[in-house]
């Protein structure tokens, strides 16, 4: 991998994270690319217990702890407060589960994207509320298996797009990544630390323990989400610009949900609607990608 | 109610507040599998008769670190300038990015490196081992001949090469045309090896009496005297004369004896020799008609070599055993009878029987047989059975208690005969000595087994040297075992050459050569199966950073404080050089 991995850790050996846990290398990436002058807020997640439990802390930055769903507005007040400090070098961002940003976040950041709050939003996104045992959210793709859609209930809907979501807010970025396409996730932390208002980074990030598989699958999985273009690697600026990081090479689905115990129940002609979804979503985002080129 | 106090002075915080990292927690002690770094083999190197490091050799090349990759090769085969050239590169059959695109151009690489040293005048820095009291004494000095003297005098001991023609090197020098080998390459590599310390002396044909000498100054003796006469065809008319024999007509080109050649003329033979003869006699001028008693894909000749001579006119004519030569008015008539096939071995030659009573003839102004060769002598191969008798993969030795040990070598005991076979025997003779001096006829084979390259035949002296490749596993790296995520797919190099047209002008070289960015970007196709490149794909992804970048030689190591044994740096490893372990109590502690 040509790639500058020699910036500082920021996180510890000796957390508790699961073996193989991908959010555990999402904040890993995400934090070589912020740096040390980072305040992070963390509402209620895996990564409440991942960053140890008092007195311990994982983290080499300020971390704040916080109620479920107050991501967005916690991080409002600690920007603020730096701002009142008169510290504007300090990055503020919130790191938050898929159920903490999807779910019962949603409201508290949406409300801090709309007023353009200045800072940015990671959400890892490992598809269930895992800390407390695997239950659905809008974010567990159609075909999972959770505690709460378990047997022949599994889940039937289809994910919340929240990319698409918080673009409708016009922030001025919005991306995806991939803990398995490093290069690109530190790229997009980067480039969003260099850009002021809301921004919005929403990062795949495999889960050995919810997904029953083994964990030294969990990079192969993540690359194979953007392989099938289950997961696109994309940004969006101010709303409007579309740029897709990463064309596939036409990769289909099936793989990737027979390596996963979650989907173990699934038959061929599960699949095969679940390809055809794939590529619909996939059309979609190209033709936005394609409107964004003929407008710029 | 509290006034509001400043911000420079606020109040304390009622929240708790860490104080301390996570790492009092030995995470490691949740781990129940064990990575660690273990390099493997690559299956080119094992494919290579020589048994070349060829990872680590591209690995380096992709460096531009061409000295060290080309001394690599030379701790293996001090012929990488011929064997680029020459070698039919068995190693890029079993290259694992044949299953990916296509494999790694590997001769090319080796001449590049090769080319390159005698360019800016590189001198090799070969550690030689302290010396010894034996002396062995090498008759011959074709590739095999000159491979064991060179071997036998980096593991310390003083080789004498007798050759009875007035320079050495065997069909290097009297049969290979020049257009694929070059002289200069030839006498560089040779120059070299001389000056290593092998004594080279000319001239000087050994007879058999050498053998039997009981107070011989030798304690060995290496017979690497190759197949210098040809077979007959044991036909009516095949000593008419005029009828030329291949493998002389190629050494008196060589010696700038030979004229143009008018008209047509027929080789006889399907191995490197005709192949050779009927490319030259082309450069002469002459149309040629190569005959051959069975189908081309049964040639012994490299495939690649019956390409090129189709290329550049030869005509191959399959399944036509010539019956009978004569005479007519200065020209031969051959008589061809049609053979059909009788079996076919998909492993082996396929066998043939004449097609009826099918017959034709063919007139031609020039006929040369080279249909292969033997011993010109009856003592240079080894006997049937005897005492003290080792018959080795490529070498056979033979032990005497008052006599020197001899070891035939070479074509003389090749089932293939190829240059890199050759040097392959070279070596092996060369080790085999060396163990049975040191330790006994019985340590002999089961020592050898420790230095195979994968699953051998073929060894490697470096790790005989117990040099860092003895470190490696055995096993070779299947395409299924490596992540080829991290690969892009990239076409191979094209060799440049001569155009046809040109190559008719003269026995100039064909392939061209060349330059050092092509070839570190064809170095760097190389997946570099099995070994470890620094990638740092490992200590980039795990989850416990608790893969450390440090100073030994590997670079990095575990730190099993911490890591959980989830084996995401082993699957993430692009070429294989990790390993996941069941986690051993006795590891624990
Ligand atoms: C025309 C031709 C083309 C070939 N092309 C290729 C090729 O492209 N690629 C490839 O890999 N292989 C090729 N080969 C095969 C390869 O050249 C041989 O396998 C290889 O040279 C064998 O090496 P050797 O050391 O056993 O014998 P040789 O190369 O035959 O050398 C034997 C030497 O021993 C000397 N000698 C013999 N008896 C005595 C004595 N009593 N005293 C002193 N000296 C003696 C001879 O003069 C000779 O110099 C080709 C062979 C021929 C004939
Ligand atoms: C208001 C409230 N409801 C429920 C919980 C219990 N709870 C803690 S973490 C969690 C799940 C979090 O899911 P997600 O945001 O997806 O993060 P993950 O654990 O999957 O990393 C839940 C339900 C809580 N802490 N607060
Ligand atoms: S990719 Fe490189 S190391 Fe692997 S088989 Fe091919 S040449 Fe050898
Ligand atoms: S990635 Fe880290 S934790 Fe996982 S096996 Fe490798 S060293 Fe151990
Ligand atoms: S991942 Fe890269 S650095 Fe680590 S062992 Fe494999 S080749 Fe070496
Ligand atoms: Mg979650």
């Amino acid at each position: 991998m040509q790639l500058d991995n020699l910036n500082p850790e920021h996180m510890c050996s000796g957390h508790v994270g699961c073996p193989g846990c991908g959010a555990a290398i999402a904040m890993r990436f995400v934090l070589k690319a912020l740096g040390d002058k980072t305040m992070m807020v963390i509402p209620a997640c895996c990564w409440s217990i991942i960053a140890g439990s008092y007195p311990q802390s994982a983290l080499k930055i300020p971390v704040l702890h916080t109620a479920f769903e107050t991501g967005g507005a916690a991080a409002s007040g600690v920007r603020a407060a730096q701002d009142i400090k008169g510290d504007t070098e300090t990055t503020v961002v919130t790191w938050a589960g898929d159920g903490g940003t999807f779910d019962i976040g949603f409201q508290a950041l949406s409300g801090a994207v709309e007023r353009n709050e200045n800072f940015i939003y990671f959400c890892y996104d490992n598809e269930a509320y895992m800390n407390t045992g695997v239950q659905r959210s809008s974010s567990t793709p159609y075909g999972a298996w959770t505690t709460t859609t378990p047997g022949q209930h599994w889940k039937k809907l289809r994910k919340k797009n929240i990319v698409e979501v918080l673009v409708a807010h016009r922030i001025p970025y919005a991306a995806t990544a991939s803990i398995a396409f490093p290069e690109d996730l530190m790229a997009k932390v980067e480039k969003a630390k260099s850009m002021t208002g809301s921004r919005f980074i929403h990062i795949f990030s495999s889960c050995p323990t919810g997904w029953g598989m083994p964990s030294e699958m969990s990079i192969k999985i993540a690359r194979m989400a953007v392989q099938t273009t289950i997961f696109p690697l994309y940004e969006v600026e101010d709303g409007l610009r579309y740029t897709i990081n990463y064309t596939p090479k036409g990769y289909l689905v099936n793989e990737y949900f027979r390596l996963q115990g979650r989907f173990k129940h699934l038959t061929e002609e599960d699949l095969d609607s679940i390809q055809e979804m794939v590529d619909e979503d996939w059309n979609l985002l190209l033709r936005k990608a394609g409107i964004s080129l003929e407008t710029s | 109610m509290a006034t509001q106090q400043p911000l420079t002075n606020p109040s304390p915080l009622l929240i708790p507040c860490s104080y301390l990292t996570t790492e009092g927690n030995k995470t490691g002690s949740w781990r129940f599998l064990r990575p660690k770094y273990e390099e493997k083999t690559s299956p080119c190197s094992a494919a290579c008769p020589a048994g070349e490091d060829i990872g680590r050799v591209e690995m380096l090349t992709a460096q531009g670190s061409f000295k060290e990759a080309w001394e690599t090769i030379l701790l293996e085969n001090p012929f990488p300038g011929v064997c680029g050239r020459v070698c039919y590169h068995p190693c890029e059959q079993q290259c694992n990015r044949r299953e990916f695109d296509e494999p790694v151009a590997i001769h090319i690489l080796e001449r590049f490196l090769a080319d390159t040293a005698s360019r800016y005048e590189l001198k090799p820095s070969l550690q030689k081992l302290e010396s010894k009291r034996q002396k062995i004494a090498v008759v011959g000095s074709g590739p095999s001949g000159l491979a064991a003297g060179y071997f036998l005098t980096l593991l310390g001991y003083q080789a004498d090469v007798f050759e009875a023609l007035p320079e050495p090197g065997g069909v290097l020098r009297w049969g290979i045309p020049l257009y694929r080998l070059p002289l200069s390459i030839l006498n560089q590599e040779i120059a070299q090896i001389r000056e290593l310390g092998v004594q080279i002396h000319c001239g000087k044909s050994i007879s058999q009496e050498l053998l039997r000498g009981g107070k011989s100054e030798y304690d060995a003796i290496f017979l690497g005297c190759g197949h210098s006469r040809s077979l007959p065809l044991k036909i009516p008319g095949e000593d008419l004369d005029g009828v030329k024999n291949g493998l002389q007509f190629l050494t008196k080109i060589r010696r700038g004896e030979v004229a143009d050649l008018e008209g047509t003329a027929a080789v006889i033979g399907g191995g490197n020799t005709a192949v050779d003869t009927a490319r030259s006699a082309a450069r002469l001028g002459a149309k040629v008609i190569l005959i051959y008693r069975r189908r081309r894909q049964d040639m012994p000749a490299f495939a690649e070599e019956v390409e090129m001579a189709l290329e550049e006119g030869v005509e191959l004519w399959e399944l036509q055993a010539p019956v009978k030569i004569a005479a007519q008015d200065g020209d031969f008539v051959v008589t061809l009878r049609h053979m059909q096939v009788v079996e076919k071995n998909r492993q082996k030659r396929a066998r043939i029987k004449p097609d009826s009573n099918k017959k034709k003839e063919i007139r031609v102004q020039h006929l040369f047989k080279a249909i292969g060769g033997e011993a010109s002598e009856p003592w240079y191969d080894p006997p049937k059975k005897k005492r003290g008798m080792l018959r080795l993969s490529d070498c056979v030795l033979l032990h005497k208690s008052r006599e020197p040990t001899l070891v035939y070598g070479g074509d003389l005991v090749a089932d293939i005969k190829s240059v890199a076979h050759a040097v392959a025997s070279g070596k092996q003779a060369a080790i085999a000595l060396d163990i049975l001096f040191n330790e006994g006829l019985d340590a002999v084979r089961p020592k050898l087994q420790t230095c195979l390259v994968g699953d051998g035949p073929s060894i490697s002296l470096e790790t005989y040297m117990s040099g860092p490749r003895s470190l490696r596993n055995h096993r070779v790296v299947r395409y299924h075992d490596l992540n080829t995520d991290y690969f892009q797919f990239a076409p191979m190099i094209t060799q440049p050459r001569l155009l046809r047209e040109e190559r008719f002008q003269s026995f100039a070289e064909i392939n061209l050569k060349i330059g050092a960015s092509l070839a570190i970007r064809e170095a760097e196709r190389c997946f570099n199966c099995g070994l470890c490149n620094q990638c740092d794909n490992c200590q980039l992804f795990c989850p416990e950073i608790a893969v450390t970048r440090d100073n030994n030689p590997r670079g990095r190591h575990i730190n099993y404080d911490y890591c959980k044994g989830c084996g995401l740096c082993v699957v993430e490893c692009p070429r294989n050089a990790m390993i996941l372990e069941e986690e051993l109590l006795c590891d624990r502690s």
